[in-house]
This record gives C-alpha cells, structure tokens and sequence, in this order.
C-alpha cells in the first residue's frame, strides 16, 4: 500500500517536472543569464517541490506554486553570485549589421538587455513575456504591488526602445 | 502588442534544460548510499576496537606478573630473615 503510493506520488512527481520544466528553467536562465547556474536553480526549485509535494493540491496550484519559487530562486542565486560581475550594458556588443525584426541576433540582443536590468524589472519583464503574465498576476507571483509592476515595466520597455534606437533598431 | 513587445515574447519564449534534466533531479533525490566507505568505516572500528582491548588486556597480565614477581621476591627475604632469626636463637 505504502509502496502504490510512494510509486503513484514519483509519477505525479514525474508529471508535474515534464509539464513545468521548460518554465522553471526559462526563468531562471533568462533572470540569471548563465545556462549552468540556471539549471542548478531548476534542479532545486524541483527538489523542493518534491518534498512539499503533500502541500500541493491540484495540478494548477502546481504550476502557481513552481513559477512562485522559481522566481524567489532565482533571484536568490542571482544574490549569492553577487560577487561575480553581472552583465553590464557596455557589455552588450554593438551588431554590425541592424538586425530585422525576427532575426535571432535581436533575439540575443535583447536577452542581454534584459540581463542588464536591475532585479525586479527583469523579473517583471520575464513573467510579463516570458509567461505572458498580466500585472495583477505578476504582482501576486513576486508579492509586490500592482502599481510598481507596471512602472516596471514602463519603464523597462522605455529603457529597451531607447537602447535599440540608438543601436540603430525600430519598427519596420 | 507593438513590435518590440512581440519581438520581446519571442526572445523571451520558454527553453527546454539540456537533455536528461528529469535524470538528474532524480540523482540528487536519491543519493547513492555509499556502502563500501560506510562498510570500511565500521570494520576499521571494530578492528580497532579489538586491538584496543588485546592491548589492555595484555597490559593486565604484565602487571599482574609484576606483582607476583614481587611477592615471590618478598616471600624468599621473608623466608631468609625467619631463617636467621631461628639460627639467632637457637
């Protein structure tokens, strides 16, 4: 008996990483911008749910819960890592060419800029697009209020634009 | 969405970690227990254990050795002292 149960908990387990894996991992690795602490932090988050397993509801109530510590995670490793330099925005290369609209290299580009954001503007870009999160959402998920979500991201996306422009990139 | 929102979601959309992800969450739930530090562990223990208890034990007999050489050397003064005390005497 106790045995169907331990095996019917590590598929549920099993489940729940397959479905959630690709997001955790996501926001650690666009939050932290290095592919090795990123998975580490994912492996914890996964960890972690696996001992609060009992807690956890329903499916959804999962997905909530993984998002909610993935971004507290997150920004945590970011902290402890302190001592290693972030990325600054002299940092992020000039392209030699404009890059179009799709175009991967503005892909890389504007993950670099995002990296260059301070803690919780990035964060609030990343649940913003990244999970396509609402304000009210984002501001429940990093437990901040709704009006410094959206200054937030104003401000991000004020920042961004005005970095593009005077790398030469805009609306087509 | 204007274009460097849409350019956004797509620069930020979700990646899958490095293949075998799943496998190496389950390695960190379930270290291996490592038997042969653990067996080796316990036998260097009791091996010494053992050889701390021979050791005492042997410490034992020689002072128990030591004693009974003394009595015997006492014993034979003994006698020698009574022997002149009897010649004295007589």
């Amino acid at each position: 008996m106790i045995g169907l149960t331990a095996a019917r908990q590590a598929l549920d387990f099993g489940e729940l990483m397959r479905e959630h894996r690709a997001m955790v991992f996501s926001v650690a690795w666009h939050f932290l911008h290095d592919r090795d602490l990123a998975e580490e932090t994912a492996q914890d988050v996964f960890l972690s749910l696996h001992t609060h397993l009992a807690d956890i509801e329903t499916p959804a109530h999962a997905g909530f819960w993984l998002r909610k510590v993935a971004v507290q995670r997150s920004i945590d490793a970011a902290r402890k890592r302190s001592r290693r330099p972030q990325v600054a925005l002299e940092d992020v290369a000039e392209p030699s060419v404009r890059p179009a609209s799709g175009d991967p290299m503005l892909g890389g580009m504007l993950r670099r800029l995002i990296a260059t954001l301070p803690e919780m503007p990035r964060m609030a870009m990343i649940l913003r697009y990244q999970e396509d999160l609402d304000p009210a959402e984002i501001a429940e998920t990093m437990g901040i209020p709704l009006g410094t979500v959206k200054s937030h991201i104003q401000r991000s996306l004020a920042l961004l634009r005005e970095k593009l422009e005077r790398r030469g990139v805009g609306e087509r | 969405m204007d274009w460097l929102e849409q350019e956004l979601a797509q620069a930020l959309a979700r990646k899958e970690p490095a293949a075998g992800f799943d496998g190496r969450v389950r390695a960190r739930m379930h270290p291996r227990p490592q038997w042969l530090a653990i067996a080796a562990t316990l036998l260097v223990m009791m091996g010494g254990g053992e050889a701390w208890r021979q050791y005492h034990q042997y410490q034992g007999y020689l002072a128990k050795e030591q004693v009974m050489t003394a009595m015997r050397i006492a014993g034979s003064k003994l006698n020698r002292v009574q022997m002149q005390l009897k010649g004295t005497e007589q």
